[in-house]
């Protein structure tokens, strides 16, 4: 069975973490992109195809919250994982809220990481397909009243 | 409680004076009216007595051979400060009487005494007595509580230095942890398995794994502590939490030898707070409980007091030293080997209670057991206090 890769943009002001974890999840054969801040983060997404944003919650300037925001605005099938070096559980269950897929505490384990972040994209990847099948019935059904 | 024991106690009275048969008849006389009288015949012998026998009031002739009134005032002064002298003095010598009030005396009476005058002076010497006792009460309190309160700012301050410091850590952790995964994941790599002193790699590599997760379970314990979860309040069954909470060591106490035992009284059952937290704070504690008792048993129990729950984890372990109790509920404080024990339970367990309302005590007798005692509201604290104290700072 083939693995398809998940399109991973990690997002963490820790230069040597979003390194280390681009490399040891592109090794696993994953598809890494980079952002240092928020708004590189949305740059991003602006131009590339991404299933899943591993997020933290903690950087300076726009926080991984109002970042998460903006996201679920502008791109609501992007799924988010939160990485959150922070203990307090209220801060990513706010953002479960806002429509996060779920949550990890810094430093997370790696497999459960690649865990969420697969269910993350099967999320995003059936939402997809839903919406397809609908714009295809849609279709047949405007195609129909015409003829 | 102490006040009503010592004013329904008759007063302790000492009566020196040179002359027996003054001395037998006032005796006498006030033994009448309630006094626990002792008798002296001279400063010397009054002077053993009070150093064998508990007195209130000592009242003391002035004139008498050998030591007089005044020197035997000034040496009860010195050596029992916490006595009240009343001096009688002879009607002409009204000098004595000053002398003695500035060496000290509460009062004087100068003979012929008159007995009712002699008995109310007795009485107001001892209220006094009683004052000065419910004084030094109150300077004690007030000291105890002082010292609570520096306790607890230290414990706080300590507290938010090591979240803080747990925070900071876990990122360069986190680094840590990724770059030897990454590491071990391209020594799997099947062009790898040629590498030389690949098990050697692979040793070090495992050896920094083991570290991280180390000091990621430090921090996230720490962490954790902090977290508040103030939205799952609910009505618990503290029967049901507390055979929850023993479920996890009953197989080491049973392979110890060690029996758990649960006393819940019927009263104390229901409770109104956050099942998780309170599920760790007795797990951490029966956990400790287990560990330290090598035979015997380790008991939770609850009763109700009031308006609050008492839940006691009592253990027949060695006990804590009195040096080390003070210490047990500060972060990083362990008595175990290096990596055994993180000293965080019951730092994590004291801040768990506290921000469900209630607090945590402990009693130790060494070579005995130890008992920790939880106290929690029956109903979850409401208004601005109990909101306040869910709060992490």
């Amino acid at each position: 069975m083939v693995k398809i890769p998940i399109r991973v943009l990690v997002v963490d002001d820790e230069k040597d973490f979003v390194e280390m974890l681009s490399l040891r999840l592109n090794e696993s054969g994953q598809k890494v992109v980079q952002a240092f801040n928020g708004k590189e983060c949305l740059d991003i997404l602006e131009k590339d195809g991404v299933d899943v944003v591993v997020l933290d919650l903690k950087m300076p300037g726009m926080d991984g919250i109002e970042v998460l925001k903006e996201i679920k605005q502008r791109f609501p099938l992007v799924e988010v994982v939160m990485l959150t070096g922070h203990g307090t559980a209220e801060t990513a269950v706010e953002g479960m809220k806002l429509g996060a897929y779920d949550y990890l505490l810094k430093p997370a384990d790696f497999e459960e990481l690649l865990g969420k972040l697969e269910a993350a994209r099967n999320r995003k990847e059936s939402q997809e397909e839903r919406i397809r099948r609908a714009e295809a019935k849609l279709m047949v059904r405007r195609s129909g009243g015409l003829s | 409680m102490t006040e009503r024991e010592h004013s329904d106690r008759p007063v302790r009275l000492l009566l020196v004076d040179d002359e027996a048969h003054f001395r037998d008849a006032i005796a006498r006389r006030l033994e009448k009216r309630g006094f626990t009288v002792s008798k002296a015949p001279d400063g010397g012998t009054a002077l053993e007595i009070l150093e064998k026998d508990p007195i209130d009031v000592v009242v003391t002739d002035v004139k008498m051979p050998g030591m007089d009134g005044i020197e035997l005032l000034g040496r009860i002064k010195d050596l029992h400060p916490e006595i009240e002298v009343l001096l009688l003095t002879g009607h002409a010598a009204l000098d004595d009487g000053v002398a003695g009030i500035k060496a000290g005396a509460f009062d004087y009476l100068t003979k012929p005494i008159e007995l009712e005058q002699l008995a109310g002076k007795i009485r107001h010497a001892h209220d006094k007595i009683l004052r000065e006792e419910e004084k030094r009460r109150e300077a004690e309190f007030r000291r105890q509580v002082e010292e609570q309160m520096i306790v607890t700012e230290r414990l706080a301050s300590l507290g938010t230095l090591s979240t803080g410091m747990a925070h900071e850590i876990n990122n360069p952790l986190a680094i840590i942890k990724e770059s030897a995964g990454w590491l071990s994941m391209i020594l799997d790599k099947p062009e790898m398995a040629d590498m030389p002193r690949r098990s050697d790699f692979r040793k070090g590599l495992e050896k920094i794994t083991d570290g991280v997760e180390r000091a990621r379970r430090i921090t996230h314990q720490l962490l954790g502590g902090v977290q508040k979860r103030s939205e799952t309040i609910v009505d618990v069954d503290l029967k049901d939490l507390a055979a929850e909470s023993t479920e996890l060591v009953a197989r080491e106490a049973a392979n110890k030898g060690v029996e758990i035992v649960h006393q819940i009284e019927p009263d104390a059952r229901r409770i109104r707070t956050d099942p998780y937290a309170l599920r760790q704070a007795l797990i951490n504690l029966v956990n400790n409980a287990v560990q330290a008792t090598q035979s015997g048993t380790v008991a939770i129990a609850a009763r109700r007091a009031g308006g609050a729950i008492e839940i006691q984890v009592r253990d027949t372990g060695p006990g804590i030293p009195a040096e080390y109790r003070k210490k047990i509920f500060e972060p990083f404080f362990t008595t175990k080997d290096p990596g055994k024990g993180t000293g965080l339970g019951l730092y994590v367990t004291r801040n768990i209670l506290e921000k469900l309302g209630g607090g945590i005590e402990v009693e130790s007798s060494v070579g005995k057991g130890t008992t920790f005692t939880i106290s929690l509201p029956v109903a979850e604290p409401t208004g601005a206090d109990g909101r306040n104290k869910r709060n992490p700072r």
